[in-house]
């Protein structure tokens, strides 16, 4: 970076300077190239294929200006996809976190057959979304899926989760709980095993409850944890493609449609690329967004 | 002033070499090149349908030297549809593809397929003639052939027999859409709770299939969805009739529900399924019961919109398209299509095909498998509007908001017929 800084020209380098410059350039230059090619160069040609109403296939496209960004916030469908997609993002995370953390705690006491039970709660992490997907919407079906056996006895009555417009969202929300529920877990496990039992030992000798152990010593001290996942979680839920594709198509009636698949039906299936465009900027811009709020709030309460 | 000049003598010349350069080039591909020229054909559909295909390729493969096809499996018809537009955009397409017919139209209106006017000439005089016209219609655009008719199909009712006869009901398909209503209403059980356990008749909501089974019944009471024209006849008698039988099975008879698969049929969670001819062969395979296949009802009349798959040509090299025509022809000639009906039951698309002794010999002994050559006398094209960028969807929104979110049938009807007009005026025109 020094060499940016001081105002001088390659021409006045000397001969040192110029041989670090060009190990700079070097060492970088691939970095920078797969960087430009694969994500800067396809982040401005969006931008500018969002100003234009293409099908993707016709060699002619029709300059729109920023109509398409006008046409998508005027369409309630835009902002039922919206609605869909921040429910789904702040109910998941949030229980998905509150279960692992609790599952973590459970775990890192010292019980016979833990790492049996980690094994098995991690397990949907390295599964196929797809097959779960597909498992799922099995469980799901009203008249002989697994739910429905669980649930009779209890006295639920039948519901049809897939092909209901208020609980095709749940379903979708459910399964992505389930499947993330592992990877979370283990890092707070790892969070936990950090925290000295010194800690725990003089709170137990001052005569501290289970409650404000845990709240006043566990909760603060896997913080980080909870942050990276916070973000991370909140971040993979607004990518959140292949569940929603499988198990209801974003139906019915856009129910359980999120921006992503949204944008995937305007541009594969509708012949919107110009459109489709504009979604994927607008989640580019709220994604970074998000970002920033979270590093922001974080100071306050996240305690490294 | 003289380093300029050498700069435009130069220039110059290089811009005859590079010319000259592309124009051998140019000649050089009008000369056929040595050794088996090689094309890429995209295939859709799994299961018996996939590998009839790829028998076919195999076979065509065994009797010529001088070609090679190689088969790429690439996922649905709507997965095809989107590597297709990706592979347009990139520049780098397959020489053949297997597209489901409502695409068809777009992509030869923007010129990326092969218009086959020219090759078809140089066949002799004869050669459309055998294809059956009810299949060979909907491979034009704007009266330039743009496709053959591959695996094409009708929908068909897949009855599981067994509960026929349980619920003792005759062993033999409904005639009318009324007849129909009285079968799944009957066919329907409920536990001691009141719980239906098994109902009449599961209807199909995929993005693809939703419409076209809906367009089978508006046929039925004599009606269509639009016209050549794109004229939009949703808010006619016969189509709000259709949504309003369909919709009174599911919420006032709840002997009817929404269905994602056939696995409905399956799991005897409905007695009854729409699929296409397509399936046949899946169909019987994977049933543990009895299943009968049979025609879409009728009423006033019998109709049937023709669905499946074209195969077209979106290569772009002189000689692999001459390559990629002798396939197509071979892919639609009688013996692949009268094979190819026998193992997967989409229709053979020819006259020759359907007469073919191996076919009749075959049908013969299997005698379900007829129907679907029997209900041909039947088919007709799909309506317009599912040419639309939109248009399937907007048709498949229109059977969820009658069959799952229960609106208004004359509002659905009005609200659906608004959308595709719009669609088309935007999107089409």
């Amino acid at each position: 970076m020094a060499l940016f800084s001081r105002k001088r020209t390659v021409h006045s380098m000397t001969i040192r300077e110029k041989r670090d410059f060009h190990a700079f350039v070097g060492f970088t230059a691939p970095t920078f190239i797969l960087l430009g090619i694969f994500i800067l160069w396809p982040i401005f040609y969006s931008f500018y294929l969002s100003l234009f109403k293409w099908n993707m296939i016709s060699p002619k496209k029709t300059f729109l200006g920023f109509q398409n960004y006008q046409d998508m916030f005027g369409d309630p469908v835009f902002w039922l996809v919206v609605k869909n997609t921040l429910l789904m993002a702040f109910f998941t995370v949030i229980v998905k976190m509150a279960i692992s953390l609790y599952l973590a705690t459970q775990l890192n006491k010292k019980v016979k057959g833990s790492s049996v039970y980690r094994a098995i709660i991690f397990s949907p992490t390295f599964t196929a979304n797809v097959a779960i997907a597909m498992v799922w919407a099995w469980i799901f079906e009203p008249t002989f899926g697994l739910l429905r056996v669980v649930l009779k006895p209890l006295g639920f009555p039948m519901i049809d989760w897939i092909h209901s417009t208020s609980h095709s969202l749940p379903a979708v929300i459910i399964v992505l709980i389930w499947s993330g529920i592992g990877y979370d877990m283990v890092l707070f496990l790892a969070a936990l095993k950090n925290i000295s039992l010194e800690i725990y030992d003089a709170a137990l000798v001052d005569g501290a409850n289970t409650y404000q152990i845990f709240w006043r010593i566990t909760f603060p001290l896997v913080s980080p944890t909870t942050f990276f996942l916070l973000i991370t979680g909140f971040i993979n839920v607004l990518k959140a493609f292949d569940i929603v594709r499988i198990m209801t198509e974003g139906g019915p009636l856009n129910s359980s449609n999120v921006v992503v698949h949204f944008l995937y039906q305007n541009a594969f299936q509708w012949f919107r690329t110009g459109y489709a465009s504009a979604l994927a900027l607008i989640l580019f811009v709220f994604i970074m967004f998000i970002t920033l709020i979270q590093n922001r709030l974080s100071k306050r309460w996240v305690h490294y | 002033m003289k380093k300029k000049r050498v700069g435009v003598v130069l220039a110059i010349v290089m811009v005859l070499c590079l010319s000259t350069g592309l124009w051998a080039a140019g000649q050089v591909e009008q000369a056929k090149p040595e050794g088996p020229i090689k094309i890429i054909y995209w295939r859709s559909l799994t299961g018996v349908a996939g590998e009839a295909q790829e028998e076919i390729v195999k076979r065509f493969n065994a009797s010529r030297s001088d070609i090679i096809v190689e088969s790429q499996f690439q996922g649905a018809y709507a997965e095809i549809l989107q590597k297709l537009q990706a592979g347009l955009a990139a520049g780098d397409v397959p020489d053949l593809v297997l597209l489901d017919s409502p695409h068809l139209q777009i992509f030869a209106k923007e010129g990326v397929l092969v218009n086959l006017d020219a090759f078809v000439a140089k066949e002799p005089k004869n050669f459309l003639q055998d294809y059956i016209p009810g299949l060979l219609a909907d491979s034009y655009y704007s009266k330039n052939l743009y496709a053959l008719p591959a695996l094409r199909s009708t929908p068909l009712l897949y009855i599981n027999e067994d509960m026929l006869a349980e619920a003792g009901l005759p062993r033999r398909a409904p005639a009318t859409w009324d007849e129909f209503r009285e079968y799944c209403k009957k066919l329907t059980k409920v536990n001691a709770n009141g719980e239906p356990i098994q109902y009449g008749v599961g209807f199909t909501m995929g993005a693809t299939t939703a419409h076209w089974y809906f367009q089978g019944a508006v046929y039925a009471f004599d009606g269509k969805i639009s016209d050549e024209n794109f004229g939009v006849h949703l808010t006619e008698a016969p189509a709000v009739a259709a949504a309003k039988l369909w919709q009174d099975m599911v919420f006032k008879d709840k002997s009817a529900v929404p269905s994602t698969s056939h696995d409905d049929l399956f799991n005897k969670k409905v007695a009854m399924v729409f699929g296409s001819t397509g399936s046949m062969g899946n169909v019987m395979n994977r049933a543990t019961f009895k299943v009968l296949p049979a025609f879409i009802p009728g009423q006033v009349r019998n109709g049937v919109p023709v669905g499946g798959a074209v195969i077209a040509m979106p290569s772009t090299d002189k000689w692999r398209q001459w390559a990629a025509w002798e396939f197509m022809k071979f892919f639609t000639g009688t013996d692949s299509q009268a094979y190819l009906a026998e193992k997967t039951g989409y229709m053979p698309n020819s006259t020759s095909a359907s007469k073919h002794p191996d076919l009749v010999k075959y049908y013969a002994a299997n005698p379900h498998w007829k129907v679907a050559i029997d209900q041909l006398q039947f088919v007709q094209p799909q309506a317009s509007v599912i040419s639309l960028p939109k248009g399937t969807e907007i048709l498949r929104q229109m059977v969820e908001k009658l069959l799952i979110a229960n609106m208004d049938v004359n509002t659905v009807m009005a609200e659906t017929k608004a959308d595709l007009e719009k669609e088309y005026n935007e999107n089409f025109k």
